[in-house]
Parts: C-alpha cells; sequence; structure tokens
C-alpha cells in the first residue's frame, strides 16, 4: 500500500519538487510552487467541501429533532435524513481525497529536504532516471536567510509564525456552526490545533515549517477567493435558529423540491419531540 | 473561554444557550469537553511518543570485530558485544541523559589503542551531534572528545596509527592528533581540509596520501601529513558519497550521477566509466580483476577492473547500501529487502542473449525480517550482518550456509522473540 502511495503521489511531488528546485535554484520557492500547484489543483474539491459543510451546518437543526424524533427507529430516521439532503460524504469525500495529497506533498518535502543518510537514502530510491540532472540537485542547498532548511528554528521565528498563520487560517476556514457544542468544539480547536502545530515544530525542520506557514496563508487566500461562492451557498442554506417559528415553519428549505416530503405536520411533531418519541 | 452558556433572557426553550434544565446543560456541556479532553489527550500521547524514547534509526550501523569483540554503533548507543556468548559487554552511553544528549552514532568504530572513536551522527528532523568520542575498549566510559566539527560524522572515522581522519557533514576532513590534548581534554587539530558540500564516505588511506569524496561531485587526494591538496576529479555530476577502492594505481568509486569510476590513482585521470541503473552508494569491493558494486535500486555488478565493462549483474528487491564483501569463494552482500545473500563472484549463469552473465546465489537468507544496510564483518566462519532497526542488533550467520548462529544480544536480553 505504501508502496502504490509512494509510486502515484509522494514520488511524482518529490520530482517535481527538484524539477522546480533545479529551476529556481532556490527550495522555499520550490515548496511555495507545489504548494500553490496541488492547492490549485484541489481547488474543487476544496469548494465542494467548504459549501458542503455550510449545508451540513445549516441541516443541523432539523436534523437534531429528527435524531431526537426517531431515535428508535434507524430505517426512518435514515430515510428521513435522506430526504432532508443529508450525505454523510459529501463532505468528508473531498477532504478524504485531499488529505492523501496533502500527506504526499509533506513527505515529498521531508524526502527532498534529506536531512539524515536514511531520508537521502529513500531520495535517491526515488529520484527518476529518466529525467536529466536531477541527481546532481542533490543535496539541495538547504540555507535559506538566517535559517538551515533541514534543521529545527533556534531563533523560534517559524514556530511563531506558524502558530499564528494556523490560528488565522483555522479562524477563517472553520465553517460556522449553529449548534453551541460544535462552536465550542471549534473554539477550542482554533486553539488547541495552532499551539499543537507550534509546539512540533520546535523540534521539526524549517523545511517544514515554512510549507505550513506558505499553506496556511495560501489557504487563507483562497477562503477569500472562494468568499463570493461561499457566502451565496450560506444564503441559500441560511437557517434559523433551532427552536424558532421560522425552523418549525420552514425545516427542509435546502432540500430540492422533489425529495423535500418532510411535511408542516410532521415538523411540528419533531417541535415537541417528547409527546412522538417511539410512537412512530 | 465559555465552558457554561447562560442563557439569552426571553429565549425560547431549545434555542441556543437556553437551558430547560440546569443539568440537562451540564450533561450537554460535558459532551464537547470530553471531546477536546480526548483530542488534547491523544496528541500528548503522539508528542510525548515522539519525544521520548529512542527515535527510529536514521543513518546506517557500522560494526568493527576485533579479537574476540565486535563493535557495533547503531542508532543513540555504541555497543561492544562479546563473541562468543553474544551478551553486551558494555554500551555508551549506559544511560541517556536528557540534559545532555549524546548521538545518534553510524559508521563505523575504529579501534585506536585502547579506545573505541566514533563520530556522532544526523538524526530525526535534521539533528545531529557534531562530536567525535572516544571510549574506554575496557569500561565503555568516555575518554575524550572532539568538538571542533560544525556537523555529524555519519561514516566513522579512520586512523594511520597515530592520527585520525574524521569526514564532517560541515565539508571539511578533520586531521586530530589525541596524542596532544588540549587543557579540555580534546584532541590538537592537525590540519582541516575543506570541500564544497558534505564528507558522508571515509577517505582511503594509501601511501601517505588520502582519498576523500565528497558531495560537491569531487573525489580529493590530500597529503596525509600537511593535508594539502594534491589533486582533484572533477568529472563525476552528481556527489559522491562512497570510499573509493584501490587496485593496481587505479581507484574505483561510483556516484550519485549512477555511474562507476576508475581514475589513476597517481594523478586522478579518467581511466574508464560505465552507466549503471541508479545512485551508486557502495563503497565498491576488488579482487581478481572485478570490481564490485551495487546500487540504490537493488542490482549488484561485477564490472571489469580495466574497462569497466558489465560481467554480471544479480538483483536483490531492495536498496543494497552496505559494501559488497568478498571472502573464500563468495561475494557477500546484504539488502533492504532483509535478505544476505553468497553469490558466485564469477557469475555462471548466462542470459538468453549470452551477453550478460548472472551472478547464482550460493545460498540465502531471508530469515533476518530486518532491513540490513550495513557492511558485514567476517569473524571466523561467521558473517556478522547489523540488523538497522531491532532489538536484536546482529546476527551471526554460517559463512558456508548462511543459517542463523547467534544473536547479539542473545534472546533473553531482548523482548523481540527469534523467528
Amino acid at each position: 500500500m505504501g508502496n502504490i502511495f509512494d509510486f502515484l503521489v509522494v514520488n511524482p511531488m518529490t520530482n517535481i519538487m527538484l524539477l522546480i528546485y533545479g529551476l529556481f535554484g532556490n527550495f522555499v520557492v520550490a515548496i511555495v510552487l507545489l504548494t500553490i500547484l496541488i492547492r490549485l489543483l484541489t481547488l474543487p474539491l476544496n469548494l465542494k467541501q467548504m459549501v458542503s459543510s455550510i449545508k451540513m451546518s445549516a441541516l443541523q437543526p432539523q436534523m437534531k429533532a429528527l435524531q431526537e424524533k426517531y431515535k428508535n427507529d434507524p430505517q426512518t430516521l435514515s430515510a428521513e435524513m435522506r430526504k432532508l439532503g443529508f450525505n454523510p460524504l459529501s463532505g468528508c469525500l473531498p477532504t478524504l481525497i485531499q488529505f492523501p495529497i496533502l500527506i504526499g506533498l509533506y513527505n515529498a518535502i521531508t524526502r527532498t529536504m534529506a536531512v539524515n543518510p536514511m531520508s537521502l537514502l529513500e531520495l535517491g530510491k526515488h529520484v527518476y532516471g529518466f529525467l536529466p540532472n536531477l541527481s546532481s540537485l542533490v543535496p539541495i542547498e538547504s540555507r535559506f536567510l538566517l535559517w538551515d532548511l533541514g534543521q529545527p528554528d533556534t531563533l523560534f521565528v517559524i514556530p511563531i509564525l506558524v502558530v499564528v498563520t494556523t490560528y488565522f487560517s483555522m479562524k477563517f476556514t472553520s465553517m460556522p456552526s449553529s449548534d453551541p457544542q460544535t462552536k465550542q468544539t471549534n473554539q477550542m480547536m482554533q486553539w488547541m490545533m495552532p499551539v499543537m502545530f507550534g509546539f512540533f515544530m520546535l523540534s521539526a525542520p524549517v523545511g517544514l515549517g515554512v510549507y505550513w506557514i506558505i499553506s496556511n496563508l495560501i489557504g487563507i487566500g483562497q477562503y477569500y477567493l472562494l468568499k463570493p461562492r461561499l457566502d451565496l451557498a450560506k444564503a441559500q442554506h441560511a437557517a434559523p435558529a433551532p427552536g424558532s417559528a421560522a425552523a418549525i415553519a420552514a425545516p427542509a428549505r435546502k432540500a430540492p423540491p422533489p425529495k423535500s416530503k418532510v411535511k408542516p405536520k410532521s415538523t411540528a411533531k419533531i417541535a415537541k419531540p417528547s409527546a412522538d418519541s417511539g410512537k412512530k | 473561554m465559555i465552558l457554561f452558556h447562560k442563557p439569552p433572557p426571553g429565549a425560547p426553550a431549545g434555542a441556543p444557550g437556553a437551558a430547560s434544565h440546569p443539568h440537562e446543560d451540564r450533561i450537554r456541556m460535558k459532551k464537547p469537553i470530553a471531546r477536546i479532553a480526548l483530542i488534547a489527550a491523544v496528541s500528548l500521547a503522539v508528542l510525548t511518543a515522539c519525544a521520548g524514547g529512542e527515535p527510529p534509526p536514521s543513518a546506517f550501523p557500522g560494526v568493527t570485530v576485533d579479537g574476540a569483540y565486535a563493535y557495533l554503533a547503531s542508532n543513540y548507543h555504541l555497543y561492544k558485544f562479546d563473541l562468543q556468548t553474544g551478551a553486551v559487554v558494555w554500551k555508551f552511553p549506559a544511560a541517556v541523559d536528557n540534559a545532555n544528549p549524546i548521538g545518534p552514532f553510524s559508521g563505523v568504530p575504529l579501534k585506536y589503542g585502547d579506545w573505541i572513536v566514533i563520530g556522532g551522527s544526523a538524526g530525526m528532523n535534521g539533528a545531529y551531534d557534531r562530536r567525535v568520542y572516544a571510549v574506554s575498549d575496557a569500561t565503555g566510559v568516555e575518554a575524550w572528545r572532539f568538538s571542533g566539527g560544525a556537523r555529524e560524522f555519519v561514516d566513522g572515522v579512520i586512523s594511520d596509527g597515530k592520527i585520525i581522519y574524521a569526514p564532517s557533514g560541515d565539508g571539511s576532513l578533520y586531521a586530530l592528533d589525541p596524542s596532544q590534548r588540549d587543557a579540555a581534554g580534546e584532541p590538537r587539530l592537525v590540519w582541516k581540509f575543506t570541500t564544497g558540500n558534505r564528507l558522508w564516505s571515509r577517505p582511503l588511506l594509501a601511501d601517505g596520501v588520502l582519498y576523500q569524496a565528497s558531495f560537491d561531485h569531487k573525489l580529493y587526494a590530500i597529503d596525509a601529513a600537511s593535508g594539502k591538496e594534491l589533486w582533484r576529479f572533477e568529472g563525476a555530476t552528481a556527489a559522491i558519497g562512497v570510499r573509493p577502492a584501490l587496485s593496481d594505481g587505479v581507484l574505483y568509486f561510483g556516484s550519485y550521477d549512477s555511474h562507476a569510476y576508475a581514475v589513476n590513482a597517481a594523478d586522478g585521470a579518467l581511466k574508464w566509466k560505465t552507466a549503471l541503473g541508479g545512485w551508486m552508494w557502495t563503497d565498491p569491493a576488488v579482487q581478481l580483476g572485478r570490481v564490485y558494486v551495487a546500487d540504490v535500486r537493488g542490482r549488484v555488478y561485477a564490472l571489469d577492473a580495466g574497462s569497466g565493462q558489465i560481467a554480471w549483474t544479480y538483483d536483490t528487491q531492495d536498496t543494497v547500501k552496505g559494501q559488497p564483501v568478498l571472502d573464500d569463494d563468495k561475494l557477500f552482500i546484504v539488502s533492504m529487502d532483509t535478505n544476505a545473500y553468497a553469490l558466485d563472484p564469477t557469475g555462471s549463469r548466462k542470459s538468453p542473449s549470452g551477453q550478460v552473465d548472472f551472478a547464482d546465489a550460493r545460498w540465502r537468507n531471508d530469515k533476518l525480517g530486518r532491513r540490513l544496510v550495513s557492511t558485514p564483518a567476517i569473524h571466523g566462519g561467521d558473517l556478522i550482518v547489523p540488523l538497522l532497526d531491532s532489538d536484536i542488533k546482529m546476527w551471526a550467520l554460517d559463512k558456508s550456509t548462511g543459517d542463523r548462529k547467534m544473536q547479539f544480544p542473545p534472546p533473553a536480553a531482548t523482548t523481540e522473540p527469534a523467528k
């Protein structure tokens, strides 16, 4: 499995990174350009996932009510959820597809930096022989400004930048939720994840930190580029506050009309789950 | 940080922040806290696991056999093993001191009088130890250290019996005289020869000349007494990471440009070069007009020493990094495919086209179960094979049959069952 992943994802990225490094003679430029390239390629997936998150977030109050109503009848619950437009894969599938690509990029950067003999050996095994002169680029020039890209940052500048950019990236890109629990979890994660990454960066090579910072900045930029489309999606899928009259009156606004079979009568029941629970 | 919501005035039941019952509200809030606590605990466990314990090996173990003992540099320790019993006599450092970390170690330990000399190596995440250590052979206690290098010493050091030559990842070859030490106990730096990139292989010393390969694509001939450059070979197009072999006035070596080279030892003039299949990162072995090398794709080559023509090949399933070892009528190869091989050095099987011979394996031990990247050592009738990542540090194999004879350390001392 690892070999297939290497063959399909990590090896091409490693060689493309070396090619870019050969063209510009600067590894940071290679990281930046390859990260942009990957982000552009995964942009449609990313957009799909963000829109889907908005949609799922808007559906939360109705889904909760249905879960409460049909808690003893999973089959009906599942059918009702489908009618509502809920698709558990729609949000995570694009993420699942993107994940190996990002892991591959991370591996390609680590491998290309070849900070120790074992990683250089791995690099040597996977440099394409048919591309001329790639091997002559190894080992890459690891000096960049104040840093050695293959060493941890003793100045702590990179870990701090990782913390700051991760925080803002998470703040801007995490989807708003009407569910207080999810909201609270998101808030906690917005603090915890940057601190965790910053802690990790204390002992990781600067090159990885540079990738992380660039990736975060591109993520933030991408968010602003996609914002008009996301706002449109939000408007389309906007959900009223749970328990409000509007929620009861219009529970399935985003579901396509032919599929939406949740009648006002049933939603009225949803508002009073205790009266109906187990009676279906 | 808000952990408990107060209901906004006039909020309807079920609205965010409106608790129908204080107890219910608390239960609801426990869920995200539990989730966050779980994430934090898992994250901390992962980070702690990364920070503690011995990290996986990042460089190549090296073994030296001297008399009844074997010295092994492997990951974060230098070991002395009793070859009769397999027992660990000592290990250096005896205990891990997090305040003053030492290691990792790699390359071939050098027996120098009453000391064993080894360099610090490169670890995970780019960390490295830039010191050379001398350890008492009797006790395993540090005798002195040299801390004048700026980077790791990946392949160990060599000596002419007096001066120690230590190639560093900082691109310099250091000549040290341990008989003269400064106030801090460090050996005197006799000279330092600087190249344009990392030195990740030991030099070859012959007739007062050091032949040092560098990642700057060059091979240097250096006067061992003065440290002055005699000549340099600039014909390779990629890094050279091997210790050359010398036979009949000709130096043989390979490069990451996937070529094997032969140059005159007197002036560095190119005799021949041969294109092979992948990066060359094995020290070559020469015998009876044949040069034996291997590449990172796992192919072993026998080349004609006079012309560079390929005499035969043999394919293993993964990278060959350890130097081919010739002994009796066998060529011993270890591979990252976890197998040890004994090949017929003459090659005996013709290809269908009749153009290339293939070596026959006299035996193949496929029961070592771990990646093999280090040059094996010969001890009597045994082939001592270091393992890369295992509680079992080495196996002694019967040279004739390939059968396993002894593990180092013995089974009682390891948690890993023998397969």
